[in-house]
């Protein structure tokens, strides 16, 4: 309960910290806090995410009495599931069995976009010289079918990159099926542990990539995750970090891995954090520390905002083509069509095209001459526009800017009659905001960036307070 | 409150019933008044083709509606070739000759040869029973008055049983000399006036008139678009380069058509929109401005994509049509 009150007090101490900073960006805060599943003295690695509760990796002991190691006398890891109890509560783990468990280390894990098929980290087996003391199995990813049950590994299959030579694992797959990423020290790599990838071409995997010197250092690189917004999070231990291993992500920029961000803490510690898992809308999640000596699961959220249903923002457009729909079926007419736009400019032409200076009514008319008599119809036709502002949180940002460059943004256009508002919130969408009607920004790192602005009302009759959300995407790049 | 309804009801009930009445009443004149012509003309057949007079006779069909059954009469105005009117080539020289038919082989849709645009040999035109003809001179008692073919009595008419009608038709032959003659028809219930006939139509295949010796008149004919037209090609001969042709209907509002000079046929085509098909389309013809042209005749016919004629039709079926203009617009991207 006083965790809780300790939890609420710093989140409300948080926001007004945000609120007083008006026009300041802001470092992006996470909370974490650790899972109750996890058990002490064991290790509890690579959390994912699942309809009923997290899944993960476990040396815990079976039972009590029950404790399984492998030929090297070190307990064997399985995968477990903890399922939902409630919103805050997990149910005691179940462990995942298959013709694998209590033989190899299983886990960790990742599903196919259909649910159903699982990728897991198991041994590549290597025969008689296993079963020797010193003798340690390489990894390899191993396919199988997750039985209607939901705890059982069925029609286990490997995966064909596995190699006893080399190490194989750790599987993340996109969300369209695509791509998997994984960790391996095959030759040919930075150094280390690197990231490849492989691409489902033709039914099939085809070989392995490896993510380039962007990403993979000559450090390690393990625990890929592949997020749906095609953030790509990953360890490594490379010089800059906060120490050991830390959590990175990366993004795609015109085909090529941009360079690593680093997870600010308390993600990221001074002891090994790794195998960050997250939510669609990147609020909350899951990762692996042994910042308390053993390996264990932290819950992180962020206590940013961050909209999942946000409007994009729609430009006021005052623009129009008219035509005559008729006069544009044919070449020649022997007409000519004379336009007035009821802002006092004309036009003449079957189709012509004019943008209106701002909202209003206009009365736009039609005059057609007859160039064989010479007659001319006035008001032929007329159409009244009315044209009326977009009502909306406005970003007025530039469109494309340079990495490091100071930018303005401003929501002084903001078109919502009758609303008294009483906040601007940004959400520049590399995990910082800002608070302020205006406000500034440095982006330092190339990319595209989808920037939030969500107003909100002062309280109404009843305490009610309206809020809108607008997005716009900003085109970083690279300082020239 | 009850008053008012009733006037609406009432009102409702002549606009109803009187809206075909008025459209048909001036069927009977040919031309038509709605199409402001003021003659049609035949050549003797000793005429020269270059003017205006592409084959010297000329076809015109009367549909009298079934339930019409007493006698009627087709008054031939100024049917002689001599006086008033007419074209003279020197002297006047030319007999015409009127020739009115019923009864099978006259309905141009049962008999393509009756229409009149079969040429070669062993084509009759004259198809159907014979029931009435004169041969017209330079007669003065004629000169610029009515001369009546009839009583006929309409079942003497081809049934056509789409319209509903008894079809009859009139032939004008130039059958000697060469002058033109000009005339106008009228079909009454009358042998001494101009009484129309409730629902009855006049309609040809192939229009030879006269046009207005001023420059600001407009003539016009009215084509029929039936069923499962999808363009139609337009003919028109010796029209001099005077002026312009426009076709106009409710979703034209005046597309050009090439005119011919003098003694030769221009051909184009003109796409139909499928809104148009069960109306008529205007033909309109407008006079060149900068020098009159007098005297002017022309020859127009249409057929459609099959090569089928259309019809004329003097009271044009559906009204005249009134182009509707139709304003569009659309947003577009703000140019930067």
């Amino acid at each position: 309960m006083a965790r809780r009150l300790l939890y609420i007090i710093t989140s409300i101490l948080i926001v007004l910290f945000v609120s007083l900073q008006t026009s300041a960006q802001q470092p992006a805060v996470y909370q974490v806090k650790r899972m109750s599943f996890n058990w002490n003295g064991f290790s509890n690695i690579s959390p994912v995410i699942v309809k009923d509760g997290i899944m993960f990796c476990s040396n815990r002991r079976l039972s009590g009495f029950k404790d399984i190691t492998g030929y090297d006398g070190r307990r064997l890891y399985n995968i477990y599931l903890a399922e939902k109890k409630d919103t805050s509560e997990f149910r005691k783990p179940r462990v995942l069995k298959s013709d694998r468990s209590n033989k190899f280390n299983n886990g960790p894990l990742c599903f196919a976009p259909d649910g159903k098929t699982v990728y897991f980290t198991s041994e590549v087996e290597t025969g008689k010289i296993a079963e020797n003391k010193n003798f340690k199995n390489h990894s390899g990813i191993f396919i199988a079918d997750l039985a209607d049950n939901g705890t059982d590994l069925i029609s286990i299959r490997p995966f064909k990159y596995n190699n006893p030579q080399y190490e194989v694992g750790q599987p993340s797959i996109s969300k369209d099926g695509k791509y998997l990423f994984f960790a391996s020290d095959m030759p040919g790599g930075q150094g280390g542990s690197d990231l490849y990838y492989c691409e489902f071409i033709n039914g099939d995997w085809a070989q392995p990539l490896n993510l380039g010197p962007k990403v993979n250092s000559s450090g390690i690189e393990n625990y890929p995750y592949i997020h749906p917004s095609g953030k790509l999070y990953f360890a490594s231990n490379r010089p800059g970090g906060i120490g050991k291993l830390d959590v990175y992500f990366t993004s795609l920029y015109n085909g090529s891995w941009e360079d690593p961000f680093l997870l600010p803490e308390p993600i990221n510690s001074t002891s090994d954090d790794f195998a960050l898992v997250a939510e669609p809308n990147l609020q909350t999640g899951y990762f692996t520390s042994n910042r308390r000596r053993d390996d264990q699961i932290y819950e992180f959220a962020s206590t940013i905002i961050r909209k999942a249903s946000c409007d994009t923002l729609a430009e006021n457009n005052y623009c129009y083509r008219f035509f005559e729909e008729n006069a544009i079926k044919y070449d020649t007419m022997p007409f000519r069509y004379e336009w007035k736009f009821g802002d006092g400019t004309n036009a003449t032409g079957p189709v012509v095209e004019h943008c209106f200076r701002g909202p209003g009514t206009y009365i736009v008319q039609l005059d057609v001459v007859n160039l064989i008599t010479k007659k001319v119809t006035y008001n032929e036709k007329t159409q009244t526009l009315v044209l009326t502002e977009i009502e909306q949180p406005y970003i007025s940002a530039p469109d494309r800017i340079s990495s490091n460059q100071k930018i303005n943004l401003s929501a002084d256009s903001t078109n919502l009659p009758g609303w008294k508002i009483a906040q601007y919130y940004w959400n520049f969408g590399d995990e910082t905001i800002a608070v302020g009607k205006e406000v500034e920004k440095i982006y330092l790192k190339p990319g595209i960036y989808n920037i939030q602005l969500i107003v909100s009302t002062e309280p109404e009759s009843g305490g009610l307070v309206r809020e809108a959300c607008i997005s716009k995407n900003i085109i970083v790049i690279r300082q020239p | 409150m009850k008053l008012n309804i009733s006037i609406y009801k009432i009102l409702l009930l002549v606009l109803l019933l009187g809206f075909p009445l008025f459209v048909e009443l001036y069927g009977q004149p040919v031309p038509g008044k709605d199409e402001n012509i003021p003659f049609l003309v035949t050549f003797g057949k000793d005429g020269l083709t270059s003017w205006g007079d592409a084959d010297f006779y000329q076809i015109f069909f009367f549909s009298i509606p079934k339930d019409y059954g007493k006698p009627f009469y087709i008054r031939v105005f100024d049917p002689d070739c001599g006086g008033e009117n007419d074209e003279i080539q020197g002297e006047f020289n030319t007999k015409t000759k009127f020739s009115v038919y019923g009864g099978k082989g006259v309905d141009p849709e049962k008999n393509e040869e009756s229409r009149g645009l079969l040429k070669g040999v062993g084509v009759n035109y004259k198809t159907g029973n014979l029931l009435a003809s004169k041969i017209f001179g330079n007669e003065a008692k004629y000169d610029n008055k009515y001369y009546s073919f009839g009583p006929f009595n309409p079942s003497e008419g081809d049934f056509n049983t789409r319209w509903n009608s008894n079809i009859f038709k009139i032939v004008c032959e130039g059958i000697s000399g060469d002058d033109g003659n000009l005339y106008r028809y009228f079909l009454s219930s009358d042998p001494n006036n101009d009484i129309p006939i409730e629902g009855a139509n006049a309609f040809t295949y192939s229009y030879h008139f006269r046009m207005w010796n001023n420059f600001k008149s407009v003539s016009h004919i009215y084509p029929y678009i039936d069923t499962g037209i999808v363009y139609i090609r337009q003919s028109n001969f010796d029209w001099d380069i005077d002026g312009n042709i426009l076709v106009v209907s409710r979703y034209k509002q005046g597309i050009p058509v090439p005119i011919s000079n003098q003694d030769n046929w221009v051909k184009s085509n003109i796409p139909i929109e499928p809104q148009e098909v069960g109306s008529s389309l205007d033909f309109q013809f407008h006079k060149r401005q900068e020098e009159l042209v007098k005297n002017n005749n022309v020859v127009v016919t249409l057929e459609n994509q099959r090569g089928d004629a259309l019809k004329f039709f003097s009271s044009p079926i559906g009204g005249v049509p009134v182009y509707q203009p139709k304003l569009g617009y659309e947003k577009i991207k703000p140019k930067k």
